[in-house]
């Protein structure tokens, strides 16, 4: 009975960890850097990060949006999130297409470093080489 | 039991020489271990990053819908390493052609095709200059003089990170300059920067 008690009041802890940076805040106080609460402490963070790694948290995209720059080529701006509780170092590559779905060969179209920090939301954004370029497809992989 | 052990050994010695083998690196997707020294990932990685900001910014679009003529200036290598600084500005030079919002010129700057006043000078008033067709010859004042020049420097600093590790921070520099006022119309800086053992050498 006492481990279900023990077990049940972990996952509310996980439950009100995970509801407690919501997507897209402005301000975000880390810890050691904003004021300790009863659901993110120095006792609740250690079942907050080993559960993160549990269930295999990671990078999620939540928006890819396309626009022409100053200089008339495509601008490809990628919001997303880190859902994870650690830091996450990916690589991540954009190919561009032309009109007829057929690849841009590019020097510019090479793996590329980023990081994003746990439970953040993260954005970079990656410039077509040519004016030709109407659409995209884009990879990612571990960080070496 | 003899035969045994000389045949684990055989197999062993052979699996290890197999091991030995070079094999060629997978350049699209390489995932080897990074290295102190620069490698080719890293001036992919700074030529991809100063060719986006370039095209991005703008500063190489002109309002006629003409092309900038540009020429390449100095780029100092500054490191502890042999670079041939062609390992990055071969990649941007072939970028900015292939954009279309740019023509280079090797008739001027660091990279001079000597050939071009080679052919003039050894046509024009020789015996040889009958036999060409006149119109095809190069007359004066042909030369397209660059709107633009590309320069920078690659620069390199050695950090002592702890007592067995140090920090290695390689920077390129690059800047694009309007020859007919001086002004700098685009500048650019990536770092790339490493950490490893005191036993790896960056140069």
């Amino acid at each position: 009975m006492k481990t279900i008690t023990h077990i049940l009041f972990f996952a509310v802890a996980l439950v009100f960890i995970g509801c407690n940076e919501p997507p897209g805040e402005k301000f975000h106080l880390r810890e050691s850097v904003g004021n300790d609460d009863l659901v993110d402490n120095v006792v609740t963070r250690p079942v907050g990060y080993a559960f993160s790694a549990l269930i295999g948290e990671g990078i999620q995209v939540d928006q890819a949006v396309l626009r022409r720059t100053k200089g008339g080529v495509l601008e490809l701006n990628v919001n997303g999130r880190n859902n994870s509780q650690f830091t996450k170092r990916f690589r991540y590559r954009v190919e561009w297409l032309d009109a007829d779905g057929q690849l841009i060969q590019s020097k510019t179209s090479v793996w590329l470093p980023m990081s994003a920090m746990g439970k953040s939301t993260f954005s970079f954004k990656v410039i077509a080489p040519r004016a030709e370029a109407v659409d995209f497809r884009m990879d990612t992989r571990k960080w070496e | 039991m003899k035969t045994a052990i000389f045949l684990t050994i055989t197999i062993s010695v052979a699996l290890l020489a197999g091991c030995q083998e070079p094999m060629n690196i997978d350049t699209m997707h390489d995932e080897g271990k990074p290295v102190m020294a620069l490698d080719y990932r890293d001036f992919d990685h700074a030529a991809s990053e100063m060719v986006q900001s370039m095209l991005g910014s703008g500063a190489l679009r002109k309002a006629d819908g003409t092309r900038y003529v540009m020429a390449t200036g100095r780029i100092t290598n500054d490191t502890m390493q042999r670079i041939d600084t062609d390992q990055l500005m071969a990649k941007i030079e072939q970028e900015l052609l292939n954009s279309g919002q740019v023509v280079m010129t090797s008739a001027v700057g660091s990279k001079v095709d000597q050939t071009t006043y080679d052919i003039r000078r050894d046509i024009k008033d020789s015996d040889v200059e009958d036999e060409f067709d006149q119109n095809t010859l190069p007359g004066k004042g042909t030369l397209v003089s660059p709107h633009l020049s590309v320069s920078g420097k690659i620069f390199q600093r050695n950090i002592r990170y702890d007592r067995g590790h140090q920090q290695v921070e390689y920077y390129f520099q690059l800047r694009v300059s309007e020859i007919a006022s001086g002004l700098v119309i685009w500048q650019n800086e990536t770092l790339i920067g490493k950490r490893g053992s005191n036993r790896s050498v960056a140069w």
